[in-house]
């Protein structure tokens, strides 16, 4: 691929690579100042980019690290940084499992099977889940707050319950899964359907083993969904061990005290295993698994 | 291995009913095609034997036991698709094992039948591979090694040979062939590929818009269409068709005009015809001949286009009298050439005439 280019077109090159340098500059920024917030000593927002003095205790105090007051004394930090991460890490990864294995599921019926009010079904899991959650959060609340009372397991205050508001939201996930299923020949199981297969078996032994890059890509949004989800977790969660990052993070910033220094590490903490499971998961996002199955 | 039977088979997708009732018996161990245009049905009636769709009324029988209501896996059958259908994520082997793997045989049985279907097709060093690595013709194979070793009782084919290339298709007819002649099992092969359906068949159901036309050995179609789709459909180039009116009718011929006015005497007995009648004059380019020279019964026309293909020539005709193109299939000797006036002759024995209805009328042997 080396097409010949005309010399004006160099200007236009030029000007696309310092339109996309400072696009990566924008978005870098930011989290350039996180860190750089997070290793300047005491709390202030403002400051230079490269701080002066690098002072760690930010980072202790995220990671509950015991550091001397003024006086001397040991303090241990108040708030439980790690353990929030923990429940997100958990919240998310039950969800996102759950998430995937009912959105997996639906996108097959809704893309090989014939039912009747398989368009409206769709059209109106769709359309509901566009109200903002926000709009339904005292629907929630009332809901797991009413099924704690059967099964205290699922009530608020539950990591259990916030696992299944999550995995509510699949709509979007239903028709991203669905769109792939369909670029896959139906013949493939069809022949798994003649081989003996039971529609089951040729869901799970054929048609997902295909689908591998679009389940990856489904369970990494679902689980960063609900890492950095905060309306629906903060109505649920009560009590400070219970709570997740996002929640958590906010008692970091009340009004007569701005924490923004331990705010940034926990905010960068947050981070971290979104990122690991991103790298994780990369190499599973391959594409061409189907190639051969045709004449290609 | 099975015989199988339609009664008055009718497939509907809703309101459309896509095959009209196809009553039909299939013996064992026969090669039989189903040939037709795209869109008559004869992919339809495959899928219904294999259980893949539904069938709306009448009945099927695999082995002389109702079918309608069992599914695919049950049934017997094994088949072929025309997209090959390979599983991407498994092996040669895996591909081939899966069946028989869902069906619970042993591993040691399975490796063996595995080994024994392979040797038959001869991609016994393709085993550890991915389809993504094959050839055309190598996943062909292994799409037919999939179907082996299931041992069915009837095996079906999809088009299996319209994604191969003109060399590969013909190398991979013979294999088919050789493998019928190996196995002895039923085969249902479907194409539109009619020089397909003439090597491989025992014999062939010739398919339009969701009935049966005609049902015969290849040369019994060939020589003995019993209507003018027939006839069109079988034999390549295709027949030739000329409207002409029928002009005397005897038990030992007859004799018809074309549009340009030439007498033409042809050996059918169409006494059941009024003369004067509009008939249709069918003769396939193998038998038309164009000379330099006129004659009586002879008609005058001009060679449009000349198609030298080394072993023959094919001359693209005018009509005499008429609009359209005849083709005709010549020697490659003192060959005609674009733009030469052409006369042709009809051979009387190699003429078929076809009545307003369609059907051809009886020819005099």
């Amino acid at each position: 691929m080396a097409i010949v280019i005309d010399k004006s077109q160099r200007w236009r090159v030029v000007a696309a690579h310092v339109f996309m340098i400072g696009l990566c500059a924008l978005v870098i920024f930011p989290l350039l100042i996180v860190v750089a917030i997070s290793l300047r000593p005491g709390n202030f927002a403002t400051g230079s980019l490269i701080p002066e003095t690098i002072s760690l205790e930010h980072w202790r105090f995220a990671l509950g690290i015991p550091t001397p007051g003024p006086d001397g004394q040991m303090i241990t930090p108040d708030l439980p940084v790690l353990r929030w991460l923990w429940n997100s890490v958990k919240v998310a990864t039950a969800s996102a499992t759950v998430a995937l294995f009912l959105s997996t599921t639906a996108a097959y019926a809704f893309a090989r099977m014939r039912f009747v009010g398989k368009k409206s079904a769709l059209l109106g899991l769709t359309l509901m889940q566009m109200f903002p959650t926000i709009l339904a959060l005292i629907a929630i609340h009332a809901i797991f707050s009413r099924i704690g009372h059967a099964f205290p397991l699922l009530g608020i205050d539950s990591h259990w319950a916030l696992v299944l508001a999550y995995s509510g939201g699949i709509a979007l996930h239903v028709w991203t899964i669905k769109g792939f299923y369909e670029t896959i020949p139906v013949e493939i199981e069809e022949a798994a359907i003649v081989d003996g297969a039971t529609p089951w078996q040729a869901f799970w032994r054929v048609l997902l083993p295909m689908s591998l890059p679009i389940l990856v890509v489904v369970f990494l949004l679902a689980f960063i969904g609900a890492i950095i989800e905060y309306p629906q977790a903060s109505v649920l969660l009560r009590t400070q061990p219970n709570l997740t990052l996002a929640v958590g993070s906010k008692q970091f910033l009340y009004a007569q005290k701005y924490l923004w220094g331990d705010f940034a590490a926990a905010a960068i903490l947050s981070g971290l295993p979104i990122s690991a499971v991103f790298i994780l998961a990369q190499r599973w996002m391959i594409s061409g698994l189907t190639s051969g199955a045709n004449k290609g | 291995m099975a015989n199988l039977q339609f009664k008055a088979l009718r497939k509907s997708f809703g309101d459309m009913e896509i095959l009209h009732g196809v009553d039909l018996e299939i013996q064992d161990g026969e090669f039989i095609v189903f040939v037709g245009p795209s869109g008559c049905g004869k992919s339809t009636l495959l899928r219904c034997i294999a259980g893949l769709e539904e069938i709306t009324s009448g009945e099927l029988l695999i082995g002389g036991v109702p079918m309608n209501d069992i599914p695919p896996s049950k049934r017997g059958i094994a088949m072929v698709f025309q997209s090959y259908a390979l599983y991407p994520h498994m092996t040669v082997a895996e591909n081939m094992a899966f069946g028989l793997k869902l069906a619970g045989h042993s591993k040691v049985e399975v490796a063996d039948a595995v080994q024994k279907a392979a040797q038959i097709l001869q991609i016994e060093a393709l085993l550890d591979r991915r389809p993504k690595a094959l050839s055309g013709g190598q996943r062909q194979r292994v799409a037919i090694g999939r179907a082996i070793v299931r041992k069915p009782g009837v095996f079906l084919f999809d088009e299996p040979l319209s994604n191969l290339d003109a060399g590969l298709r013909v190398q991979m007819r013979v294999e088919l062939a050789r493998l019928h002649a190996d196995l002895r099992t039923t085969m249902v092969y479907v194409t539109h590929d009619q020089v397909e359906a003439m090597t491989l068949a025992n014999r062939i159901v010739v398919l339009n818009q969701g009935r049966i036309e005609q049902v015969g050995a290849p040369l019994e179609l060939y020589n003995a269409p019993i209507n003018r789709f027939v006839a069109g459909f079988m034999g390549s180039p295709k027949m030739n068709f000329l409207p002409c009116t029928l002009v005397a009718a005897a038990p030992t011929g007859a004799t018809v005009r074309l549009e340009d006015g030439t007498l033409v005497a042809v050996a059918v007995d169409a006494t059941g015809q009024a003369v004067g009648a509009a008939l249709i004059l069918g003769i396939r380019p193998e038998h038309l001949e164009a000379s330099r020279t006129g004659g009586e019964g002879r008609a005058r026309t001009a060679v449009r286009v000349a198609e030298h293909l080394g072993d023959t020539v094919f001359l693209y005709v005018d009509s005499p009298g008429g609009a359209g193109q005849l083709t005709v299939k010549a020697q490659p000797e003192d060959p005609l050439h674009m733009g030469d006036e052409a006369h042709l002759c009809f051979p009387a024995q190699r003429c078929y005439l076809f009545g307003a209805d369609d059907r051809t009328l009886p020819r005099i042997a």
